[in-house]
């Protein structure tokens, strides 16, 4: 076809005779061309999530937004355990619940009454037991101190706590008992 | 006859008036200051009789610069008892007093439960001298280690066992390990033991503990209510 031009094969000989300068990247990114073919055998779910994870995203924040970031991390720090509000031990001066208790069968009502309630009947009635009906209790908040008290029984009846120290002063003709409460 | 003009100016009758209505003033409040400090609304439960003798020596303890609540407690306990008049003014009058001893043996910085507690203590027996000592104890407050003492005495044991024993504790024991070691002696005392014998055997017992077993026993008493 060309036998009546040599002077163009000569041309064409030649040019296709030159070294060519081939791209320093190339290698990297025929592989990589390589890689993403599809050959028909898919990752498993764990490789795929796992190069979602580790492929580098470009990441971008407003200023306002990064300080909102930063007051969410500081809420979370302060919010651990061992930092912030403590539990505070209660105070020497706090009160505590103390139980009284005391047995009286065939009584129709007890109050309970000493230094901590103005010894007013009234103001701390006794609660029967639900299984007898024999035992009465009363709990009560006490501060620290050294009280005086007694149970009165149907409204004329008292009795000292025989779980208590009794009163030994005592001046009014009726048994008194003592509860000391203690501060530490 | 000539008499000396009274002021006329307007100026003058103004700051006249003034000066008699702040004296008024003044006297009506503090005559109400006294009525209500002397006569507690508290105290009507009482017979005339009875609270016209606790008014008095309720007034006078104030005076004194002594507590008052327990004097007033004192007489409520008697009118809820019915005791009589004459009694209730006797017992709160020597409460009266044994608050006033019990400032003077445990000094004027003493708190209101202190003098309280102490009061007890020598009504059942102890000495001035014990209750000094307790006050060198270095404690913050001393109430539980007086009340411990007049409950030792109350149940038997010889003053002089109970403030040795009171006193060897007080200096490294809690309020509740104190309380505990009454209710050691009191148990120990119920099953026959004598009451020395109960107090140095729980002393000793208390004494010998380690830290830890209180903090231990401690702990499980928190975690229910108390019982006298």
């Amino acid at each position: 076809m060309f036998e009546d031009r040599p002077d163009l094969v000569d041309r064409i000989v030649s040019h296709l005779r030159r070294p060519v300068q081939i791209d320093a990247a190339l290698d990297g990114r025929v592989m990589q061309e390589i890689a993403q073919v599809d050959t028909g055998r898919r990752p498993g779910a764990a490789v795929a999530a796992w190069r979602w994870l580790i492929r580098p995203r470009p990441f971008a924040v407003s200023p306002l937004g990064a300080l909102a970031m930063a007051a969410g991390l500081a809420a979370v720090v302060w919010a651990l355990p061992g930092r912030g509000a403590r539990a505070v031990p209660p105070a020497a001066d706090a009160p505590r619940e103390f139980q009284f208790v005391v047995v009286a069968p065939r009584a129709t009502r007890v109050a309970l009454v000493g230094d901590f309630n103005d010894w007013d009947a009234t103001r701390t009635p006794m609660r029967a037991s639900q299984r007898g009906g024999s035992v009465w209790t009363a709990v009560l908040p006490l501060a620290p101190g050294r009280y005086r008290y007694g149970f009165l029984v149907d409204g004329s009846r008292w009795l000292a706590d025989p779980a208590a120290p009794h009163v030994r002063d005592d001046e009014f003709g009726a048994p008194s008992s003592v509860v000391t409460v203690g501060g530490s | 006859m000539k008499t000396s003009p009274l002021p006329r100016s307007p100026k003058s009758l103004v700051a006249a008036g003034a000066l008699a209505a702040v004296l008024v003033a003044t006297a009506a409040a503090q005559d109400s200051q006294d009525s209500q400090h002397s006569k507690d609304p508290r105290l009507a439960r009482l017979d005339p009789a009875a609270r016209s003798l606790v008014v008095v020596v309720i007034d006078s303890a104030r005076t004194a610069g002594l507590p008052t609540e327990p004097l007033v407690q004192r007489a409520l306990e008697g009118a809820t008892k019915g005791a009589p008049g004459t009694l209730i003014g006797n017992a709160v009058r020597r409460l009266a007093a044994d608050l006033g001893r019990a400032r003077a043996a445990l000094g004027a910085g003493a708190t209101p439960p202190e003098l309280e507690a102490g009061a007890a203590a020598l009504r059942a027996g102890a000495g001035p001298a014990v209750l000094a000592q307790l006050r060198r104890s270095p404690r913050q407050t001393i109430t539980v280690p007086l009340a411990v003492l007049t409950d030792l005495v109350a149940s038997g044991v010889p003053v002089d066992s109970a403030a040795a024993a009171v006193l060897a504790l007080a200096a490294s024991s809690g309020d509740a390990d104190l309380i505990d070691f009454r209710r050691a002696v009191e148990r120990d005392i119920a099953l026959g033991a004598a009451p020395t014998a109960a107090t140095a055997g729980a002393a000793a017992g208390f004494l010998a503990a380690g830290a830890d077993a209180v903090h231990v026993n401690a702990g499980a008493r928190d975690a229910r209510p108390g019982r006298p």
